[in-house]
């Protein structure tokens, strides 16, 4: 619409630029009518991620008034195991979940893309847990792995076998909370998944089948060529939500005592975990933004990695 | 994908700033709109009925369940009535929000001019200059002599920062059912902490039904602990003190957490988890919450707090309570902690002087104090009414109350300073190796040592 009413403005002015006034009348108009988003954007966005930076240059307990103490902060990571324990275990997290969830909902949705009576109930059971709160996940975890009452180790012990303390055991903590969160998550990777299957001509099929491709060559040469774009979706958002991952953990290893939420022995202490507890429970608010800022030059440098590493396995067509 | 790291960027970073600070602080004056109406009434008709002198408004903070939280405005109306000159906003919420909710305010300077500060935090505000020194009102105002705890909140230098709201003190809980069961004798208060192991033993019971010394007894499979013991307050910290350790130095600086009295305490503590006699962390896990174990009829003793009897009562557990047990050396120790209320620091004189009115008005007036009493949620900060029948002869459950009163006599608090939340944490995860035979007892109490003092220093160093 705009841009015909300014081309008939040209034509009519003989090929001149539009006279100045009017265009300016017009981006007031512009910045009136986007000026609601502006106005969010500046308070609630650029406005605290300005403070933010500047937090993190200062000593902060959210009681007083920030004070600058330039990189104090930031040196003061170095010399903090616990922080350098958290970025152990979100790296750790994240390398065990992220592969695991993408290839499992991959078999999934390539089961799941089937012509089959009632798959419809199919998909819509692995997608229960995705809309589910971690409140509920909990209870049904705890169901399972409970270290007195739970399914998992009655199921050991009539197996003859030692229980185990699961949650509990700083060992198993964090690949049992990726098995909770894959279960969890899977349904959603697997939608999107499902839709990037679906996109694959036909045609590509048949023509490799004439050439007497069986099914795991087509699967091989032609789908996961053609769904590597999803594939890049799916790996860079999952990477950036797990280093995010705060909630479930929060209330996973904190049921009953939210005093131990990270514990035992923080095995499960995530840099969101860490970075939530350093501001809101120690009043580090200083500290926490600066945990906050180290924590986005990670994923953005991760997200270029990944940027410049696609080129190599991402096919557009 | 920018887009994304972005987006992400904005989540972090304003989750942990002051977009959370904004949100919450401007949520809190309306979030409790039945709170502050049935107040304003009640300011209204005080305010018709005299309105000599300047008039004050101060904004009232604490935390609530829904009884007290009635209950709790009821006697605000009552104050506002006798004082025609200062009006009353309140502000209230569950114990959790409460308190994200106030270092919020605090930090945009919107905190309530006088608030209930759980005892343990006290220190925390006080020592970040953010609550008002009350030495001299107290002096001025409140008799020494006829309260509880008002030393619980006197710092090193000898400076106030609140006047207890009510007290809670801990003592050895015991379920007189499961006793009799096991044909073992009540708890008394000669009872050492040998004692009450023996005891424990005979009523930790495994889930085939067999107790400790009988054969074929699983203390992996425990259905009935003999104690449930969990954290600092109803946990290890009367028991290293009755042993005659404890974790810091009369400054609240230092860490003497490894010392050859604790060694004996941890060894007594690991060994009853050891044999199953005592919940053990993971044991504890178990459970909807560590305070369910008790109430629940899973454990036959706790160590717990005056406001224990809540639960136990809504239970229906048929329980009494009994002094918590010496140490070796006849030393003893109950962990107590005075909930207060406390003056912001940033109130106008005229407000912080309203605001003591207030705290002055529920420490001194016994009606106040015997209407709180009937709550049940805590021991009366006046002695006058706690040695009353209005505390001793509640209606309900336990029979024992003196033993609330016999505790105060020797009660500690729970070494409380700034940085109390922090130390504690470091504390528990090194006393959870030991008690989980992750770690030894000598390993533990030296990593502690160093942890704790570390956190110390941080903050005391500047």
């Amino acid at each position: 619409m705009e841009q015909t009413i300014e081309r008939t403005g040209r034509a009519q002015e003989g090929g001149r630029p539009v006279p100045k006034r009017r265009g300016s009348s017009e981006s007031r108009w512009g910045l009136i009518m986007v000026s609601p988003y502006l106005i969010h954007f500046v308070l609630f966005v650029a406005g605290p991620l300005g403070a933010s930076l500047y937090f993190s240059f200062s000593d902060y307990d959210m009681l007083n008034p920030p004070r600058w103490s330039g990189l104090d902060n930031f040196a003061r990571m170095g010399g903090d195991p616990l922080f350098w324990k958290a970025l152990k275990n979100t790296l750790y997290f994240t390398v065990l979940f992220v592969p695991l969830q993408t290839l499992l909902a991959l078999v999934l949705a390539v089961a799941l893309n089937q012509k089959l009576r009632g798959l419809k109930w199919f998909r819509m059971a692995h997608f229960i847990p995705v809309i589910s709160s971690w409140t509920v996940i909990l209870y049904v975890a705890d169901a399972i792995f409970n270290p007195r009452f739970g399914a998992a180790n009655a199921l050991l012990t009539r197996l003859g076998l030692d229980s185990q303390r699961w949650l509990q055991d700083e060992k198993l903590a964090i690949p049992l909370l990726v098995l909770i969160a894959v279960w969890k998550g899977i349904g959603y990777i697997m939608v999107i998944y499902l839709a990037g299957l679906q996109s694959v001509p036909g045609d590509l099929y048949e023509a490799a089948e004439m050439d007497g491709a069986g099914s795991y060559r087509k699967f091989r040469s032609i789908t996961l060529p053609m769904i590597s774009p999803t594939t890049f979706l799916v790996v860079v958002m999952s990477t950036i939500t797990t280093f995010q991952a705060f909630e479930q953990i929060y209330v996973l290893t904190g049921r009953g005592d939210m005093s131990q939420a990270g514990g035992p022995n923080d095995s499960t202490m995530v840099l969101m975990l860490d970075l939530y507890r350093e501001g809101f429970t120690f009043l580090r608010m200083g500290y926490a933004s600066a945990i906050a800022w180290v924590l986005f030059m990670i994923l953005f440098a991760l997200t270029m990695l990944q940027l410049r590493v696609q080129k190599k396995w991402v096919h557009y067509d | 994908m920018m887009k994304r790291g972005k987006k992400f960027m904005m989540l972090a970073a304003a989750a942990a700033m002051t977009l959370a600070a904004a949100g919450c602080g401007s949520e809190s004056k309306d979030g409790n709109g039945a709170a502050s109406s049935a107040a304003s009434s009640a300011t209204g008709a005080a305010s018709a009925s005299a309105g000599s002198g300047e008039k004050v408004e101060i904004l009232l903070g604490y935390y609530s369940d829904e009884k007290s939280d009635s209950k709790m405005k009821e006697l605000i109306g009552q104050f506002t009535a006798a004082h025609p000159n200062i009006s009353v906003k309140t502000q209230s919420a569950p114990y959790g929000q409460f308190y994200q909710k106030l270092d919020t305010q605090i930090a945009a300077g919107t905190a309530p001019d006088v608030w209930l500060s759980d005892g343990v935090y006290v220190m925390k505000y006080a020592e970040r200059g953010a609550v008002r020194d009350l030495t001299d009102w107290i002096a001025k105002d409140l008799k020494a002599d006829d309260y509880y705890g008002l030393a619980y909140n006197k710092d090193a230098e000898g400076r106030y920062w609140g006047v207890p709201q009510g007290i809670q003190v801990g003592v050895l809980f015991y379920n007189k059912d499961l006793f009799d069961k096991a044909g073992a004798a009540y708890p008394t208060d000669d009872w050492t902490w040998d004692d009450l192991k023996n005891a424990a033993a005979k009523l930790t019971v495994d889930a085939k039904g067999k107790t400790e010394g009988e054969s074929g007894f699983d203390k992996n499979n425990v259905n009935q602990f003999g104690l449930t013991f969990f954290s600092i307050t109803e946990g290890w910290f009367s028991v290293l003190k009755s042993y005659g350790g404890g974790v810091l130095d009369e400054t609240g600086t230092k860490s003497i957490i490894d010392s050859e009295p604790n060694k004996k305490a941890f060894e007594w503590m690991v060994d009853g988890m050891n044999r199953g006699i005592i919940t053990d962390p993971v044991d504890l896990k178990s459970f909807q919450s560590n305070t369910a174990v008790f109430p629940s009829g899973s454990a036959a003793m706790r160590i717990g707090l005056y406001a224990r009897v809540l639960a136990a009562n809504e239970a229906g557990l048929n329980y009494d309570v009994a002094l918590l047990p010496k140490g070796p050396d006849g030393k003893r120790s109950a962990p107590v902690i005075a909930n207060s209320w406390v003056v912001n620091a940033k109130s106008g004189d005229a407000k912080a002087q309203a605001a003591w009115e207030w705290v002055k008005y529920w420490a001194t007036q016994d009606d106040v104090q015997k209407q709180w009493a009937e709550l049940g949620e805590a021991i009366p900060v006046k002695k006058s009414i706690a040695e009353s029948d209005v505390f001793l002869k509640g209606e309900q459950k336990p029979a024992n109350r003196q033993a609330f009163l016999d505790s105060l006599i020797f009660a500690q608090t729970l070494d409380v300073n700034a940085v109390w939340e922090e130390w504690v944490g470091k504390f528990n995860e090194n006393a959870q190796r030991a008690f989980l035979g992750d770690q030894s007892i000598d390993e533990a109490l030296k990593s502690a040592n160093a942890d704790v003092q570390k956190v110390l220093n941080d903050f005391y160093k500047k």
